[in-house]
């Protein structure tokens, strides 16, 4: 039954050969199952109704040169789910300056509109306002509750043809989301249909979608299931989407007897261990040494897990967001000095201005300030990115290390002087770059802003810029009466657009 | 002669002695093993006689499992004797030796040697025979002055790609303060050669009117025709302080200066814009720098010599890093010091002191490092030799906790050190066995507190676990504040700690 199922949807001759021999040796083996399973075939859907592309141009950021506003374009998957609207998922939708869509896999590009788009779910909507692409096309179903397994298709676009191949179910894992840092359910599949994927293709199966692609690789894919994206929509149009949330303190398994009984655990391991809490005090959320008995109702196994009713054993941090949004009250038991407790937890909400040095940074285009050659920026794993795809090895290690500690004194951004355009004014700081700015001209720095507000007040006919105490260059100075003169003149010389930009 | 490729494949292999992070590109000429086609002699050598080469054989602890060693690795470096009947040669060249043996010119035998002294941050070590009496009749070698840019220099060693004692003839190419890929964390005066100073070159003399002008230890690899020798400033600076038997190293004033060419910050101090003057930066706290010295003082003038906006002095004809005259100071010197502050000269003496506040930091030889092992767990201090043994040398796909140790030993000693800990300890890995089995930190994992005593070195860890009374041991990783607890059951952890030492075949519980 599932080969033939397999076998309505496929295009390429080639394949639909080999699957009917595979097919004529299972009929073989099993001649009476194939022979039930001959009146349940049924037609197959038809996904060039609902499946369209996408194609998004946007700006990138270019970390060297900021005020570059280099715009690459890229195709991925859209899915009518509503008269006038396309899902997709979120991935370079927020610098975008132009979205098309296109019907059929082929023909006309119609200009698109963003309707709206949230990076930590990952999920964006789209409308065109011409007539003619909303004709022939119908709103696609989406599952409430997906299935484990076995299989589904995988559907796509692939040069102007509707492609599918069976996807495998893996598993269910939890993760950040592909944009963002708030914990989804993620669902893989394995398939060989090659090529490259992660680009919002459908998984289904009965016609219905199970999800869309955000990542993949040639043979896995990770799987936003249906569900999830049910209840944002359902959350988004009703008017109260909060955003997504997550759990601000971080925990360990309990599985070691020794420890959990140390924090007054008895009888057999259950709980997680938090080792660091959140921004939440005292009872109004988990602190160092408490034990994570229950989370809304779920109990908390050794290993950090639940039991899920749909979807089995699920990491806690799924929690956060299975069934509620930032803002939401969430009741967690805890052991807490060897008294069980319940606290009031209210989720807090997925942003990235809560890290000091955010994830991302949808600047369109990124900002930056350019005084007297010294260029200064948000540092932002956005920028570190710029060393390509090793970033992670080539970036400078102090700047990427912002990401693991928090400055001492607990500012929330930082700027970095990420290099030095050649003039007379700055002679003798053509080496300084990279480095993190603590102070202009007395005054902490944490935004640019802050920097501009500091370049307005020069004391000693100077302006002093002041780094973090570390291992490079501790500070500069620059000429305050010939700044501006000096900033315009660079501008000019390296034909940079505007000396700055918020 | 082997091609230079096929050194440097060999060399790779030889982890240890590859230095890639804190100098990158820098490796010693040293030879391991070899055998090929024997090159010719290219002329007669009048102190020939004085040129030994040096075989060892040397076995490098496993830092992550610190009470073992790796396979012994024989290597060979050059030699020559100098006055007294002791060999001079490099450093790296007898480091972690177990056996040195010394090959006398057209002389068969090995002769046992020993080493009587070792700069490992000037990467000069003396060696005596054990018989003395072999070097008798051997005229020592003597020492000239830094050669000049542009003069022709002579090597002798034993470099690889055959037995005999080999020459090469260059010209001196520049002089400059050099970072030295033994130490890892010291720049020195160091002389570049286009003379060839392949691996087994190193410790060999570089003659100039037969005088020696320095000792080679070190190249670019895929730089051609560069190689570098000691100048013979470093040469006496270590030979002057073995003098009262104790080497005390090159002195840190721990302050960090940078180019004052700016005008508007030459203004601001009052200087006129005449191209003298450094800048101070930084200053190390604790150090002797740090008690005479203010940030944004300028450097006019280091024992006469006049510091350029540059950084750099005029010293013999080359322009180098001021750092230069530090260095020849001994520990225990003062530097005179003429200063720029508060708009006005001012002359102030700088106390040199002897520094190893940054041991873990660099490179460390000879001495097998400390740990301690409780209930199958680990704990060995934190060092660059450790992050070696554990990252491989390189940054590249470093783990978060690979970087947290990276930080922890490198940037926050400087950027905050009061939080900084003498001897951060890491707990390298865990001997699994019955009492340790649920333990969830299974290595690599710094080290913040043992029933709640703030771990600061190996002794507080000793301490912390065998004065403690409670049911159970509760450890605390990471911090400063916060990071993943464990624990483990203090009655049963004791109990298995033989058990545990005779299954892993560990003959001591600790090295303190």
């Amino acid at each position: 039954m599932k080969t033939l199922r397999s076998l309505a949807g496929l295009s390429s001759l080639a394949r639909a050969l080999s699957l009917a021999l595979i097919a004529l040796a299972l009929a073989i083996a099993f001649v009476p199952a194939a022979a039930q399973a001959q009146p349940m075939l049924r037609t197959a859907p038809d996904w060039t109704r609902s499946l369209v592309n996408v194609e998004i141009t946007f700006k990138a950021h270019d970390a060297f040169q900021p005020w570059n506003n280099p715009t690459l374009s890229v195709r991925k998957h859209g899915l009518v789910v509503a008269a006038n609207e396309v899902l997709t998922t979120a991935q370079y939708l927020p610098t975008h300056t132009l979205v098309r869509l296109q019907k059929g896999g082929r023909g006309r590009w119609y200009d698109a509109r963003v309707k709206w788009w949230d990076a930590q779910s990952n999920l964006a909507l789209l409308t065109t306002e011409a007539p003619e692409f909303w004709a022939g096309l119908k709103p696609a179903e989406l599952m409430t509750t997906v299935p484990a397994g076995p299989e589904f298709n995988l559907v796509r676009w692939r040069e102007g043809n509707l492609e599918s191949r069976r996807a495998d179910f893996s598993r269910f894992i939890v993760s950040e989301g592909a944009m963002g840092f708030s914990p989804q359910m993620i669902m893989e599949v394995g398939t060989d249909i090659g090529g490259r994927l992660g680009w919002a293709e459908i998984v289904e199966r009965d016609g219905r979608v199970a999800g869309l692609t955000t990542y993949g690789t040639s043979r896995l894919c990770g799987v936003m299931p249906a569900s999830f994206i049910q209840r944002v929509l359902a959350a988004y149009r009703a008017g109260g989407f909060a955003g997504l949330g997550y759990f601000d303190f971080t925990w360990q398994p309990g599985s070691n007897p020794a420890l959990v009984a140390d924090l007054g655990l008895s009888g057999a391991p259950r709980g997680a261990v938090v080792h660091k809490p959140g921004k939440a005090k005292g009872e109004a959320g988990p602190q160092a040494g408490d034990v994570l008995l229950e989370i809304g109702g779920f109990a908390i196994d050794s290993e950090g897990d639940y039991l899920d009713p749909d979807y089995k054993h699920l990491q806690l941090e799924n929690l956060a967001t299975r069934a509620h949004f930032a803002g939401d009250k969430l009741p967690i038991k805890i052991l807490r000095a060897g008294k069980e407790m319940t606290l009031d937890y209210v989720i807090p909400k997925a942003e990235f201005s809560n890290d000091t040095v955010p994830r991302e940074v949808f600047y369109a285009p990124p900002a930056y300030v350019v005084a007297g050659g010294l260029i200064f920026q948000p540092l932002s794993q956005t920028f570190l990115r710029g060393w390509g795809d090793d970033w992670r090895k080539n970036s400078p290690f102090r700047l990427q290390y912002y990401q693991y500690a928090e400055p001492p004194d607990g500012r929330k951004a930082l700027v970095v002087l990420s290099g030095v355009l050649p003039d007379d004014i700055n002679l003798g700081y053509q080496d300084a770059f990279m480095l993190v700015l603590d102070k202009v001209n007395g005054q902490p720095v944490a935004t640019l802003a802050d920097l501009n507000a500091a370049l307005a007040a020069p004391k000693d006919g100077v302006h002093r810029f002041e780094f973090m105490k570390g291992r490079g260059l501790q500070r500069l100075i620059l000429d305050a009466a010939t700044l501006d003169a000096a900033t315009k003149r660079v501008v000019e010389h390296y034909g940079i657009p505007a000396a700055t930009r918020l | 002669m082997q091609n230079s490729k096929g050194v440097l494949a060999r060399w790779d292999n030889l982890g240890w002695r590859f230095v890639r992070a804190v100098v990158a590109g820098l490796v010693m000429a040293l030879a391991f093993g070899g055998t090929g086609v024997s090159a010719s002699r290219a002329e007669a050598f009048v102190a020939e006689r004085a040129v030994v080469q040096i075989l060892t054989s040397s076995q490098v602890p496993v830092y992550d499992a610190p009470w073992r060693f790796q396979p012994v690795q024989r290597s060979s470096g050059t030699g020559f004797v100098i006055e007294g009947g002791r060999i001079l040669t490099n450093a790296h060249v007898i480091a972690w030796a177990k056996q040195i043996l010394v090959r006398r010119y057209q002389d068969p035998r090995l002769l046992p040697a020993r080493v009587v002294f070792a700069g490992h941050d000037c990467d000069l070590a003396l060696l005596e025979l054990i018989d003395p009496k072999e070097l008798a009749e051997v005229k020592p070698l003597e020492f000239g002055e830094l050669p000049e840019v542009r003069s022709t220099v002579v090597t002798a060693g034993y470099p690889a790609g055959g037995d005999q004692m080999s020459f090469t003839r260059g010209v001196v190419s520049r002089i400059e303060v050099q970072p030295y890929a033994h130490p890892g964390n010291r720049a020195l005066l160091a002389v570049q050669t286009d003379a060839a100073i392949n691996p087994g070159n190193s410790g060999g003399p570089v003659i100039q009117d037969d005088k020696v002008v320095g000792v080679a230890f070190q190249g670019i690899p895929g730089l051609q025709n560069a190689g570098f020798f000691i100048p013979p400033e470093v040469i006496r600076h270590f030979l002057d302080d073995i003098k009262d038997n104790r080497y005390d190293g090159f002195p840190m004033a721990g302050l960090s200066f940078y180019d004052l060419q700016n005008p508007a910050y030459r203004r601001l101090l009052g200087l006129p814009d005449d191209g003298r003057g450094a800048r101070v930066d930084s200053l190390r706290a604790g150090g002797p720098a740090e008690k005479v010295l203010k940030p944004d003082d300028v450097l006019l003038e280091a024992n006469g010599f006049v510091v350029g906006s540059d950084s750099l002095v005029l010293y013999k004809g080359n322009r180098v890093a001021a750092t230069v005259v530090f260095q020849q100071l001994q520990a225990g010197q003062t530097l005179r010091l003429k200063i720029w502050r508060d708009r006005a000269p001012l002359g102030v003496d700088l106390p040199l002191e002897a520094y190893d506040g940054d041991r873990l930091n660099g490179r460390q030889y000879d001495e097998p490092p400390r740990y301690f092992i409780y209930g199958g767990l680990v704990f060995t201090s934190l060092s660059a030799n450790y992050l070696d043994s554990v990252s491989g040398g390189g940054r590249g796909g470093m783990s978060d906790e690979l970087a947290q140790l990276a930080y922890e030993l490198h940037h926050l000693p400087v950027e905050n050190p009061d939080a900084a800990r003498t001897e951060p300890v890491v707990l390298s890995s865990v001997l699994p066995h019955p009492v340790n089995a649920d333990f969830g930190v299974r290595g690599q994992a710094l080290v913040n507190r043992i029933n709640g005593v703030r771990i600061t070195c190996l002794e507080d860890v000793k301490r912390a676990l065998l004065e403690h009374k409670g049911e159970r041991h509760r450890f605390e990783f990471w911090g400063p504040k916060y990071g993943v607890l464990d624990a483990l059951d203090r009655a049963a952890a004791t109990a298995a700690n033989a058990d545990i030492l005779r299954t892993y075949g560990i003959v001591s519980a600790e090295r303190l």
